[in-house]
Order: structure tokens, then sequence, then C-alpha cells
């Protein structure tokens, strides 16, 4: 087991197992956030029985923090392993992989400054939404959840950067969820096409769903 | 067929040595034959270096029927050049325009470093197989070829594995200078094959082991390495070894 | 005329019936005690089929090996290139094969020029090389059931040829390969990588070492061992165009021909009748269209020399599908030598294709009508993609053009039963010794040869010798060795002071022209004369006129390929000189005062039924002739008719 960590198979496999842990994360975070859809008061409840649940919430954000660190941590390890692989770059780099959406060759070159972009988000994300402590707005007293949520996102600067995020978080998804798969070992000739479908139906699935949410809250508000 | 005659340019990486410092020369060849492949073009270039008193530019080569994997280059920024499932050796002039210029560097990894030129050393992947790419069976001690049947589409599987040559494109065109290509090409072959299972935890452990020690970058799944194989190695390998290892770690012994 | 030595070569056969001498032989020779094989070194020449087999085993068996190469990596050796497959006699078939099946084909096919007694070992080992390969993880061909596929193969009525798709030759040097990198783990094989073997070291008589250049650092490196094995391959790129890889070369043998192993039937070539046609003069090497295409396509040229139709333009009328004209029973699956000189006939007589007029078209077309064009893609696909990928022209649609290449020589060092050359402690496998072929050789049986000779011939025989001979230690100060280092720098030196004008390839592509023209498919006196007048003033050209740039203390490719070129260039003319001698066509040598009237090879069993043993005495300097009779008694030769 310590083996694992050491090599690079091994990190890529933990990175694989934080990767798709903190996938699980998005999932349920973003089902409990299409509540919004459902009105004010269903949101209010949710927001208020996940509140309740004390010590076990308290256990897993801590949980959720060292997954989140771990992934990073092991995204820097495999990085700088990586960049000592190649000391002097190539003058010319092309792809043979065809044409792609991205500069460079797709999202799989994006992945540090991506998962960065999101990480430096989530920072803002407590701060607004777990701390209530950004200075330029006035969080409401009463209203629960649903009016914070309001606020927050009404505001022109949550409304930007957050729409930028969850692009990065789509772009970083897109390619870490087959990625995770394939350091998993999960591959097979017949399923192949339909893992990776799958994987990008999932990342992006994800990304819009919050983007949706994002957009609802901002329009009707 | 018949040919034409195109005039390039050529940039190519010139280092004297592995503590040199390396830089690009330009070098005028004009009347090249489309019919000439990439290595004929260089000897050209070559033969007339040598003519006008300079010393001819370095590059590995043998078969020159792209099976032996000795032949590498990066042309324009991709590995073997912009064929797919193609050798350097096996690149035709006619793939270039009159005019072009044509950039060609040696792989870079800090695993591969340059000997002279366009030149690397790859021993680090003798090494890798020598670390546990065999089957541990003495001259002799065989049973007959048929007592262990191998159903065909294994056997197939296997032989698509098995087609690897070795000449380092996988690390060369991956972004991280990773080898897991190469690695999984052999531990997929032996690990599919009823004989390689003896071995089948200790190998993949030693080889990702050597690998790393080596120096080759991880690997970021891009499957930029599959893209610039010239056997057509495919990244199921990769799951594959991926899967060998963490059964080898999980379960295996210690 | 030529000097013959009184004595003829002693081969060590033993006597017996020669299904028994082998399993004899193994009981008499002695043996190595396995505490004291350890104490006994072997450097290994070369790491193809032959040098890696033979590395691996011998390093199991307890030897403590050195192991060398000039390739960048063992598992690049040209034995990697072999498409085709493994002969065996296993009869998985059940068709009727049999040892002695393959013995008689191989013996017949080599136009009874071979050693009964090697070849018959060569069958008899056959079918643990295919069980030794798979139990390494060689992924032969499979049937669905899981047993071993067979496909057949030209010489055979049987189908024995084990194979890997169109990549044998790679699977089974992989596996030799492996399995000598286990062995370097294991600490028991030193491996010398990127290594041109330069002298030998003879000590006393007996080979102790040899002299390397390292081709990385320039440096002359000194080893010394208790014998010396060469697995060096052949000498095709005498020709400058064959299908070898660019780096095969001479030099590590002829250097042990210099210090006196004899060398043997240097005549005996192998032309490949289906290769893709030199394009121009800046053509590098040729490359090999599997032997498997002319079950299906039809060898024809235009009827009308000089036809300037295209190929689709000319009727069925206007075409002469010679082959079939000439040999109705077997058409175009005659053997490879009468193929390859059937082709140079109507070129010669100017009915030749494409743009230099040295072609012949191998059409698909009614194969492709007859079996549809998916049929021939499944048998041929990888072949039409590489011949579409080397000339842009797509063989779907048009007729391949091929032409005949050097491809294989059956000649190399002489050696006798243990694979010994005449120097005690010198031990040359594979297709470096002359041994198993005779004048021909059939397909699919290089790849049984090298791996018989490195996995399960010399690994006894080699103990026979260190078992019985003194074998004082040889410090690396020896004189021998000292003598040795000398004559390699000194060569070194010599080729890079001439500092002359024209480059080394321009020397070799000239002695690649004379040996074609006149030591080619076919050969007649005044030819050979004039070559070996041609090679000698372009030898003293070449002396007087290489530039070579650069210097020896450094990685410098034109230096090793000057010094390869000299070489051949000595080489060229000894090969010559046996056509010139064999006054009798065999096989891969065909002289053209030797034919029956229909212009089919004519053996000269009375006066040329002997292995030509060339012993050196210097460069230029007439060679003498060492004769090793060849008996059969098993397989009464007969005259080869496929009409």
């Amino acid at each position: 087991m310590i083996r694992i960590c050491c090599t690079s198979v091994g990190q890529k496999v933990l990175m694989a197992l934080t990767g798709l842990a903190l996938c699980g994360f998005l999932a349920t975070h973003l089902s409990g956030n299409l509540l919004l859809f459902a009105g004010e008061e269903a949101f209010n409840t949710y927001a208020e029985n996940l509140h309740s649940m004390g010590v076990l919430l308290k256990a897993a954000e801590v949980g959720l923090l060292a997954t989140f660190l771990a992934h990073l941590g092991l995204a820097v390890s495999t990085t700088a392993m990586s960049r000592r692989a190649r000391s002097r770059q190539y003058d010319e780099k092309e792809s043979k992989q065809g044409v792609f959406a991205l500069p460079g060759g797709g999202a799989s070159n994006w992945m540090l400054l991506t998962g960065l972009g999101i990480g430096a988000f989530l920072v803002l994300h407590l701060v607004d939404l777990k701390f209530k402590m950004r200075p330029d707005l006035v969080y409401p007293t009463d209203g629960g959840a649903y009016a914070t949520v309001n606020t927050v996102l009404s505001s022109p600067v949550s409304f930007a950067a957050y729409g930028v995020a969850l692009i990065l978080l789509g772009i970083h998804l897109s390619h870490g969820v087959r990625s995770a798969l394939q350091s998993l070992g999960v591959s097979h000739s017949k399923w192949n096409k339909l893992i990776e479908i799958g994987s990008m139906l999932f990342a992006w699935a994800i990304a819009l769903g919050f983007i949706c949410v994002l957009g609802w809250v901002v329009l009707s508000s | 067929m018949s040919s034409e005659l195109i005039n390039l340019t050529l940039r190519v990486w010139r280092q004297s040595g592995p503590d040199s410092p390396g830089q690009f020369d330009n070098y005028q060849l004009n009347g090249v034959s489309t019919h000439m492949s990439f290595l004929e073009m260089l000897d050209v270039l070559n033969e007339q270096l040598i003519e006008s008193g300079q010393e001819s530019v370095a590059f590995d080569h043998d078969c020159r029927e792209g099976i032996c994997g000795t032949c590498s280059l990066m042309i324009n920024g991709q590995a073997h050049g912009p064929d797919t499932a193609t050798t350097t050796c096996q690149l035709h002039m006619r793939r270039f325009n009159d005019g072009d210029t044509v950039t060609i560097e040696p792989w870079r990894a800090t695993a591969f470093p340059i000997v002279k030129d366009l030149v690397v050393d790859r021993s680090a992947f003798d090494r890798i197989i020598s670390s546990g790419g065999y089957v541990s069976v003495n001259t002799g001690n065989a049973p007959d070829g048929n007592a262990i049947p191998v159903a065909g589409s294994q056997q197939e599987v296997a032989m698509d594995a098995a087609a690897c040559i070795g000449c380092g494109a996988c690390v060369a065109a991956c972004k991280n200078a990773s080898a897991m290509l190469f690695v999984s090409a052999k531990v997929s072959q032996l690990a599919i094959l009823p004989q390689g299972q003896q071995e089948r935890s200790e190998r993949v452990v030693s080889m990702v082991s050597q690998m790393d020690d080596e120096g080759f970058g991880s690997c970021t799944n891009t499957s930029e390495c599959e893209a610039a194989c010239p056997a057509e190695i495919s990244v199921s390998n990769i799951a594959r070894l991926n899967r060998e290892y963490l059964r080898a770690s999980l379960c295996g012994r210690d | 005329m030529v000097r013959v030595a009184s004595e003829t070569l002693n081969s060590r056969v033993p006597e017996g019936p020669v299904d028994q001498i082998w399993d004899k032989h193994r009981f008499n020779m002695k043996l190595v005690n396995p505490a004291n094989k350890r104490k006994f070194s072997v450097i290994v020449v070369g790491t193809g089929l032959a040098g890696g087999s033979a590395a691996a085993s011998l390093a199991e068996l307890g030897y403590e090996v050195k192991s060398f190469c000039f390739q960048d990596s063992p598992r690049r050796a040209h034995s990697i290139a072999a498409q085709g497959g493994i002969n065996a006699a296993k009869n998985y078939p059940n068709d009727g094969d049999s040892i002695w099946r393959l013995f008689y084909d191989t013996v017949k096919g080599g136009d009874y020029r071979a050693r009964e007694a090697n070849v018959y070992r060569l069958a008899q080992v056959s079918n643990t090389i295919i069980d030794q390969c798979v139990a390494q993880g060689v992924p032969f061909a499979r049937e669905y059931g899981g047993t071993l596929a067979n496909r057949s193969f030209g010489g055979a009525q049987v189908s024995r040829t084990f194979y890997s798709r169109g990549q044998t030759g790679q699977q089974l040097l992989l596996g030799a390969y492996q399995a000598m990198m286990r062995q370097v783990q294991l600490g028991k094989v030193q491996m010398y990588a990127r290594r041109e073997m330069l002298e030998l070291i003879v000590v006393e008589g007996v080979a102790r070492g040899i002299i390397v250049r390292n081709l990385v650092t320039g440096q002359l490196e000194t080893h010394t061992a208790d014998a010396v094995v060469m697995c060096t391959g052949g000498y095709g790129n005498v020709y400058y165009l064959s299908t070898n890889a660019k780096g095969c070369n001479v030099t590590a043998a002829w250097r042990c021909h210099k210090q006196g192993a004899y060398f043997a039937n240097p005549c005996y070539t192998q032309i490949h009748p289906t290769c893709i046609p030199v394009s121009g003069d800046y053509q590098s090497k040729l490359t090999l269209m599997s032997e498997s295409l002319r079950n299906d396509g039809r060898v024809w040229v235009p009827k009308n020399a000089g036809d300037s139709r295209t190929p689709a333009e000319i009727p069925d009328e206007d075409r002469d599908y010679y082959l079939e004209r000439r040999y109705p029973s077997f058409g175009n699956l005659v053997p490879r030598d009468v193929a390859s000189r059937a082709a140079k006939e109507r070129c010669d007589a100017g009915f030749g294709v494409g743009d230099t007029n040295l072609a012949v078209y191998l059409d698909f077309r009614d194969a492709i009508k007859r079996d549809g064009e998916d049929a021939i893609r499944k048998k041929y696909g990888n072949l039409f993609h590489m011949y579409h990928k080397i000339t842009a022209e797509d063989p779907y649609k048009v007729p391949m053009r091929i032409f005949p290449a050097v491809h294989y020589t059956m000649g190399g060092l002489w050696v006798d039963y243990h694979l010994m050359s005449n120097l005690p402690g010198l031990f040359v496998l594979g297709e470096a010794n002359f041994s198993d072929h005779g004048a021909n050789r059939l397909g699919a049986s290089a790849l049984m040869q090298g791996l018989s000779d490195g996995y399960f011939v010399l690994p006894y025989t080699i103990g026979d010798h260190l078992a019985t001979s003194q074998l004082p230690t040889v410090p690396e100060d020896h004189p021998a060795c000292v003598a040795a280092l000398q004559s390699a720098k000194g060569r070194i030196d010599q080729l890079l002071s001439v500092q002359g004008t024209r480059t080394v390839d321009s020397f070799h592509r000239n002695l690649g022209q004379i040996m074609w023209d006149n030591c080619g498919m076919a050969r007649d006196k005044a030819g050979l004369e004039s070559a070996v007048g041609q090679i000698q003033e372009l030898r003293e050209q070449f002396w007087k006129n290489v530039r070579v740039l650069g210097n020896g203390e450094s990685f410098n490719q034109s230096l090793e390929k000057a010094g390869r070129v000299a070489d051949f260039l000595e080489f060229g003319e000894l090969l010559a000189k046996d056509a010139l001698h064999r006054e009798e066509s065999c096989g891969g040598h065909f002289r053209e005062e030797h034919q029956t009237d229909e212009g089919e090879a004519k053996r000269n069993d009375e006066a040329f039924n002997y292995v030509a043993a060339w012993e050196y005495h210097g460069v230029g300097e007439e060679s003498t002739l060492h004769k090793e009779p060849l008996s059969f008694d098993n397989v009464p030769p007969a005259t080869r008719s496929y009409k």
C-alpha cells in the first residue's frame, strides 16, 4: 500500500480515487442545489436538514477537505515528476490527434490550471456561502439559505466568477472522469466508446447543471 | 508515378555531445525527389555536407522498413513525422511541399539523453525490460508448444501488444515524457498469455518501479502516445497495466 | 590458378547413421562441471536470433557472458525484420511431415551443397525451438481452439511454418532478447551496446578475445574470454542495395577471416524475387514484399518491348505471363532463385517495365476478380499498405512492380559440426556461418537455424571445447591483445588520414553496382574477372580518396561506415573469386556457362561437390582453397525441376 503512494502509477490511482470521490460530492451538491427550482421552502428545508446533521456534517466536511487537498497534492507531485521528465521542451510540438477545441491538445493539457482555478473558486465559494464574509455583500438576516444564495449569486462579481469557474469545472471533468476510469483500469474494447461518452456527459451534466442553477437564480431575482 | 523535385529548408538540431549546448542549424536542400524516404533525404543532405567539408548530421536508423525501432526524429513537432502508424524510415517526401521548412529535433526526455545531434540513448527501455519484461524459463525447460492452449482471440490481443518496436515515440510525443505505453505493452502481452501468469505480479511492480527510476513522467491519459505509435499500440494496454498494478499491490505477495 | 590445400578440412562429423549422430555425440562430448561453469567466460558478438539465444542459454548454464552489438539496443538486430515464419517438423497439421522430411527438403532446397549431418540436427531440434519460444511468451498464431497454427511456404509440400502475423522474426527476437535481458538482470550477462567489433584476439592459435570500439565515446576496448562466439549475420550489404538493415556488415567476420578463420562459399547469395524496385540513385535500401504474394499474384511483362501503355490498357493477348509459360506446373510459385532469374532474363531482353525498365508486374487483377477485394485485403492488407506507402500506387488498382533484390547470404565463416571454425575457440552461429543451407535457403529456415545454433547446439558443443582445452588467463596487456588493439587503432587512423574528396557512401554504391552487375543473379567468367579488377581498382581509389570527417574519439557515423566499406572492398573480391572458381550453377550461384538447354541451373557434382573454404594471405593476395568434401548418403542428389 505504501508503494502505491510513491510510484507514478500508484499516485495516478489515488488521484483517480480522490477525483471520483469529489465527483460524487459534486453530484450530491448539484442534486441539492436543483431544489432551488422547487422553490424557497423546499430548498430551505433541505439546507436545514443538512445543517442539523451536526457532527456527521463536520466529519463529511473534513473528509471532503482532506480529499481535495490530497487530490491537489498528488497533482502537484505528478506534475513535478513530469516536468523533471522533460527538462528541455520541443521547439515545435504538434499533436497527432486531430483538431481540438482547446489550444495545445485538449483538456488534458489544462488539468493543473483548471484545477487551480477551481481551487481558487472554492475559496471564494466558501467565503461567500459558508463563512458569509464577502465584504462587498450585505447578507440577509432572514429568508434562510434560499435568500443568502440569491443575494450572493445576484452580485455581478459572483455571476462572472461562478460562471467562469463552472466552465473550468466542465473542462476539468471532461478529461478527469474518463482519465480517472482509465487510471483505475476501467477499459474494455466493447465498452470504451460508451465509457467515453458517459464520462463526457457526466462532466458537462454537472457543469451545466450548476450553470442552470446560476442562470435561474440570476434571472429570477 | 513520376517524381517531382522539391526544395526544402531544413532546421536541424545540432549538438556535438551529451553535455554541449545544442542549436538549430539551417540547411537549404534543393532538388529533393518526392519518391525519397525521409531518411534518404537526410542521406542526401549528409553527402552534401561531407562534400562541403562539414560533419554529417548524426541520426539513428537501421532496418529502414519500419520494424527495428531504431529511427526516431521529431519532424515538425510530430514523432516520426505527420503520418500515423508510420516510422520515420517509412515516411516519404511526397508528404512535403516545395518551399517547406522542416524542423527536425531529437526525442526529448530526461530518460533519453542526447548522444549527438539527433541520436539519443534509449537504454532506459532495455533496463525496464531487464527488470521483469520476460518469462523466466530456461532453455530446455519448455513443455510441448500445444500443451497449453491459448484462444485465438486472446493470442491476437497479446500480439497487438507484442507488436511494440521500442522506438520511444510514445515518450517523445507525451507531454510528460511518460513511458507508460511502452511498459504497458510488455506487461499486457505477458499478462494475457498463460505463460506469463507465474510472474504477473512481480513483473508489473518491478517494471513500473524501474520506469520511475529512469525518470520518465507520469501518465495523464492524453492518448497522444497512441496517436504517435508507429505500431498502433492501444492505450487500453495502459488501462490493463493499471489494473495489473492495482491487483498486484492489493492482492500480491509483498 | 587457385591454390588448393592438399589436406581436406575435417568437419568433425561423428560416424554413424545420420539420425543418431547428434544424440550419441551429445553423450560423447565432454561436459563442464556445473560448479566450474562460472569460471569460464564467453564473448558473444551480435544479438540477433543466434547471438541473443546463445547469450541467454550460456548464461543460464552458468557461464559468464559478455554480449556485444553495434546497435543502440540488442533488440534491434536485423533478425527482427524477418516476416514469414519459422519451420519445425511438429506435424501438427497431420499432413505427413517428419524430421526426416524437413531434413530432406532442406538438403534438396540447398541444391545439395549443405552438410547432411548439420541439416539433420537442425531438423531434429526444430521442434524444441517452437516449444521454447511458446514458453517465453512468443505469440504465435493460433487456431480458434487455441492450438498452434501453421502455414505453407516455398519448397515444401507440407504446412510446417509457425508464424506471428508478418512479424515472426520480431517476436522470436524479442523472446531471445528478453531471455538475455533476464540474465543481464541476474548479472550473468554483461551487455555492451553500441560497440563494434574491430579485431579478434588470437593467442597461440586460439581465439581469446576481441577489440571493440565504443561507438559513443570512440574508445577502443579490449575484452578477453575463454571462447568467442560470432553471431554477426550476413554480408548482403556488399551489394549496397539489399533487404538487409543499413548497419549489417561483414567487418566482424572479415576480421576473424584475416586472423586465420576460413571463409566458406561466399558466392552463395540469395536474391529474393519480390522486392520493391529501385526508384532512383538516392535509393538506400530495398524492401521485401513477402513471398506469399505469389500465391495470388500473377507475374507478367508486356509482349512488346517498350509498350508504353498503362498496365490496365494492355490486353491479355499482349501480356507475357512468363513464369506460367516457362514453368507450367509450378507457375508463379517456382522457388526464389528460379523466379529471380526469370525476371532478370525478361528485363535484360528489354521487356522490363517502370521508369527504369527494371521491374516486372505482379498483378492481382484476376485474384480480385475471382475472390473479391475484401478477401485479398484480408490476406495481404498489410503488404498492400506498405507497398502503397512506399510507391504511392494502389496495388488494388494498379499491378505491383517488383524486382529481385539481395536478401540473404548462405556463405559465411567455415565451421565444423561443433559450429567451431578452424580457429579453436572461435564459434560461429546463424547467418554468419555457412553450414546449413547449402547453395540456397528455403523460406522460414533462417530463423530456425539461428535459434537452433544458439539455444540447442552451441550450449553443448562449447562445453566440449572449454573442458578439453588449456586456457590460461589472458591479461589485457598480453602481446596479442596489444597487437590487436594497435591494428584496430591503426586502421582507424589510416581511414581518418586519407582526407580525400569522395564520401564513403559513394564508394559503397560503386562497389554495390560492380557486385550486382557481375556477381548478381547470373554470373559469367568475363564478368567475374572484370569485377575482381574493378574492385581492386576501387579499393585503391578508396584508400587514396575517401573523405572521413571528424575524429576517432567521438560518436562518428562516417567513420563507422568507412570501416565497414573498407572491409566490403576486400571481401567483395573474395566473393567474386569464389564465384569464378565454382564452375557450375547451384542454388543462388548461377554461372551462365553452366545451364541446361532450357536455361536452368546445371550442377557439376563430380568436380564441385565440396565446401570451398578460403584461407586469407593478405589484401589482394590469392587465398588458399581448403575443400571439405560433401557426401549425400541419405538424400541422393538429383536435378531440381519445376517444369
